[in-house]
């Protein structure tokens, strides 16, 4: 077998014990809550939103439902995957693995493989869920490509959120400081980014909150550029009509490509420099 | 023990990265302890006791030996070829100090896991388990094993691929009696076989019987390396005989050898001499001695520790803080 192989074996190995694990069982009925249930509350056609939005498609109501995947989907990601190295640092099982003629390198990218594997497989399901309530509810459905966009998008702030995680878990020296530095990191990204963005859009004399502000919509989106939950929703508004956040398509593909790549290699090189 | 030479280290070195916050850098780190400057040369079948203090450096080197810890100087070599960290890792099986295997996964998946991750195939892990005593508890979750069944689990992964060179990191704790007898049994199998054992210990009496050499570790440097009689010569050690009789040894006889301890309980005299008096048995039982004990007392730890270095016991004792930069007295050279 060739350390490919072995490698794509591992980490489906891994995917498949995170994917049958307690904690996956209690997260199914979040996820289930958060994914196809907002979709299924944001296709009523009665729906009241504030600023009078009305969803006119599919995409939109997607667009939406993809609140979720903020919330639950990358809490579950960093759920299933805070502990993936400390867990095997405490119990002494990390020395063991680090001592094998597997790469480091290859060793991370099974690890990264596996959990986000195990959380990419039932949030991509239930993607298709709601999409289908969504046509089955409004008999709107979505196209194709739109399709295809919204859920490689939310397959990749789920690998963001699962490398952020991983790497959390390769510093911290044990499971309390694992879980501190993952959810702190939701944390900031998925709540105080707003506080962050405001406080910054306010001292630089953008009119704060104004939501149909178009300097304060351009300010909000560049500096969403910085926050995976931003760059996410950047990539869902591309296949969206009249929205301008002062980010081109390009732009936020860019941004996408960068925010796969630095954790990545971030973490393969705390993974290199890792003792056990 | 074989002559060929499984692996060569040479001049290699080690310093674990501290915290040493600033002010202006509060993740800041500096060089602490470690090891420096080990040559160590690893025949074939050679099982090798690595002892030393708590903090000697004994994990750090086995690391090191392991491909875990990267080396910042010196080399390795096995068979005249340099070692890259990947060759060497692909050579060296690793048992470390007490695994806490716990999860719902079955012996069989993990030794799958590692079989994979070791490169080898899974019928030779399964194996393996025979070696190891585990075949019968293959589908036992691993949360089910006790803490010998544990470390057999590690020896199994460690002799995964068969290894050329087998390093086990205190490989006795938490295990019974019994299971130690098993273990060294199946070391000694193995070391027959041509695998190189190194074994970390800070008990020399938990090595009785099973070591072929001593490699003496303190303050992060490698003291000396050798049989227990070499070692024991080149630190101007005699061997010692402990005597347990029921009356006091005669003047006359006492006079004719050197009495390194004298202890009298109510029912006997315990006495330490020197060895070297082949007759001495024989005249103490023609004068009616009753003579319960006589063996070779073999140096403890500790005493070697205070002929390698020159340090007496209290300052051995409890220094284990920093490794020395400063290189110790070793064995056979000039005392710096």
């Amino acid at each position: 077998m060739t350390p490919s192989k072995r490698m794509w074996h591992l980490a489906f190995a891994l995917g498949r014990r995170r994917l049958f694990s307690t904690r996956m069982l209690i997260m199914l009925p979040i996820l289930l809550l958060f994914i196809p249930g907002m979709a299924w509350g944001f296709s009523d056609s009665n729906i009241q939103l504030p600023a009078e939005q009305v969803p006119t498609n599919a995409t939109e109501v997607m667009f939406l439902a993809s609140i979720g995947i903020v919330f639950a989907g990358t809490m579950a990601a960093v759920l299933i995957a805070h502990d993936g190295i400390s867990r095997d640092r405490a119990s002494g099982v990390l020395e063991v693995r680090l001592s094998q003629p597997m790469s480091r390198q290859r060793q991370g990218l099974v690890l990264i493989l596996g959990h986000w594997g195990s959380i990419a497989i039932p949030v991509a399901l239930l993607l298709i869920l709601s999409m289908w309530l969504v046509g089955y509810r409004s008999d709107m459905w979505i196209p194709m490509s739109d399709a295809l966009v919204y859920i490689v998008a939310s397959m990749l702030i789920l690998l963001w959120y699962t490398v952020f995680a991983l790497l959390a878990s390769s510093i911290a020296k044990e499971q309390g400081s694992a879980i501190a530095f993952s959810i702190g990191l939701w944390f900031l990204f998925t709540l105080l980014w707003v506080l962050f963005t405001t406080l910054l859009a306010a001292l630089n004399g953008v009119a704060v909150g104004d939501t149909q502000d178009q300097g304060y919509l351009i300010f909000e989106g560049r500096l969403d550029l910085l926050s995976p939950n931003g760059v996410y929703h950047h990539l869902l508004e591309t296949r969206l009509d009249g929205v301008d956040r002062g980010v081109s398509a390009f732009g936020a593909y860019a941004a996408a490509i960068l925010w796969t790549i630095v954790p990545f290699y971030a973490f393969q090189r705390r993974l290199n420099r890792l003792v056990p | 023990m074989g002559e060929d030479v499984a692996m060569k280290f040479t001049s290699i070195g080690y310093r674990h990265l501290i915290s040493n916050p600033t002010w202006y850098n509060p993740l800041k780190k500096r060089k602490g302890a470690g090891v420096s400057h080990i040559d160590l040369t690893i025949s074939k079948g050679e099982i090798i006791g690595l002892v030393g203090t708590n903090g000697a450096g004994k994990t750090t080197l086995l690391r090191m030996i392991s491909g875990i810890l990267p080396l910042e100087h010196g080399e390795v070599t096995s068979n005249g070829k340099t070692l890259d960290i990947d060759a060497l890792r692909s050579l060296v099986g690793f048992m470390p100090e007490q695994v806490r295997w716990s999860s719902q996964q079955t012996i069989h998946q993990t030794m799958t896991e590692f079989a994979h991750l070791r490169g080898c195939s899974i019928q030779s892990a399964l194996d393996i388990l025979n070696v190891v005593g585990l075949k019968n508890r293959m589908d036992s979750t691993l949360d089910a094993l006790s803490q010998g069944m544990r470390q057999r689990l590690s020896l199994g992964i460690a002799l995964l691929g068969t290894p050329s060179v087998l390093v086990l990191d205190e490989p006795f704790n938490g295990m019974d009696p019994v299971a130690i007898d098993a273990f060294k049994r199946l070391l000694r199998s193995l070391a027959r076989k041509g695998i190189s054992i190194i074994i970390s210990s800070h008990h020399l009496a938990e090595l009785d019987h099973l070591i072929d050499t001593i490699a003496l570790l303190h303050r992060g440097q490698m003291l000396a390396h050798g049989t227990t009689d070499a070692l024991q010569a080149s630190l101007g050690f005699e061997q010692m005989t402990e005597i347990l009789s029921d009356k006091e040894i005669e003047a006359s006889l006492l006079e004719t050898m050197n009495v390194l301890e004298h202890v009298q309980t109510d029912h006997e005299h315990r006495y330490v001499i020197e060895s070297g008096q082949p007759d001495l048995l024989e005249t103490l039982i023609a004068n009616n001695h009753r003579i319960t004990t006589w063996r070779v007392v073999p140096p403890t730890l500790i005493e070697l520790l205070c002929a390698a270095t020159g340090m007496d016991r209290a300052s051995i004792g409890m220094d284990v803080e920093q490794s020395s930069m400063i290189p110790l007295r070793t064995i056979g050279g000039e005392e710096e």
